[in-house]
């Protein structure tokens, strides 16, 4: 699965990376949110956080947060990364929006 | 009581980590490695997790670059060598390492081409390596070194005309194809599926 930036599609270790920086965390905060946020159901291993973290990084998505003096290297979204991200929001409001009038629920 | 004990596992990195975790289950935490040597304490049995990672197709920088990233995220890493060299001032050509990596000397990244990482169990599997598409890209990064040794050997059986270098690129193509099975399977399915 690759993201694919330009129809909107991300995938969703990509997207869970983007909304966790919009507050600046550390490699493993990272991994606890995605997990808390999904109750489990997607756990990140450390060696693909880290390549996610470094391709995104060189995406301009997101960049490394606060100075190289503090123990723990931060991230943080960039607004390059905002916008990808909002993109990807109006695109899955749509489709639940389509898929709640045909499929139902109270969506 | 502490624990020694002699072992070499050389490229077989999944009977390596099987084999720390089988010490741990014992009750037995590793604490200091050398070439041959693994160190242990005892600890509550199946506290730690090991895994084995090989990092040698990184540069030096980007090698210890992952290793804090992996140290902030709580792990203990050692750093270990894959082959037995014991000669010093070694130089190796890894044309297969990425930019920055290619030339390792003892000073670099010669003898630090595995790590072992170690995690407290919290229940949860220990896995590195989760979405399909990083499975298949390790797994590229394992392979590469065969290949070059599997055209080493090839070259050098055909110039010298010894059996000794073709039993060795017949095995290195043995491991190579192996490992491209693995990596189609991987493709394969990181196209259907994330993780």
């Amino acid at each position: 699965m690759r993201d694919n930036a330009k129809g909107g599609a991300l995938t969703e270790v990509t997207f869970y990376i983007l909304l966790s920086l919009y507050t600046p965390k550390h490699g493993y905060a990272v991994m606890q949110f995605i997990e808390e946020k999904t109750g489990g159901r997607l756990s990140l291993g450390a060696g693909t956080l880290y390549g996610a973290l470094n391709s995104l990084q060189d995406k301009g998505w997101i960049a490394s947060y606060g100075d190289d003096t503090s123990r723990k290297k931060e991230y943080l979204i960039t607004s390059q990364g905002k916008e990808i991200a909002q993109k990807e929001f109006v695109r899955l409001k749509e489709l639940l929006c389509v898929a709640s009038g045909i499929v139902g629920g109270t969506a | 009581m502490r624990k020694k004990c002699y072992r070499f596992f050389g490229a077989f990195l999944t009977a390596h980590s099987n084999w720390l975790n089988k010490m741990s289950e014992k009750g037995y935490r590793l604490i200091r490695i050398g070439k041959l040597l693994y160190e242990f304490e005892p600890c509550t049995p199946g506290q730690y997790l090991y895994q084995v990672e090989f990092v040698a197709d990184k540069s030096k920088d980007n090698a210890e670059d992952y290793v804090h990233f992996l140290e902030d995220i709580g792990y203990r890493v050692f750093f270990k060598n894959i082959n037995l060299n014991y000669s010093i001032g070694k130089i190796r050509w890894r044309p297969w390492a990425e930019q920055g990596g290619k030339i390792s000397t003892n000073k670099s990244t010669f003898n630090h081409e595995l790590l072992i990482v170690e995690k407290t169990s919290d229940g949860k599997p220990f896995e590195l390596h989760t979405t399909y598409e990083d499975k298949a890209e390790y797994c590229r990064q394992l392979q590469k070194p065969w290949l070059f040794l599997f055209l080493a050997a090839a070259i050098m059986g055909i110039i010298m005309r010894t059996w000794i270098w073709g039993i060795i690129s017949v095995a290195s193509l043995i491991v190579l194809i192996m490992y491209q099975i693995e990596h189609t399977r991987l493709r394969k399915l990181s196209k259907e599926k994330e993780w």
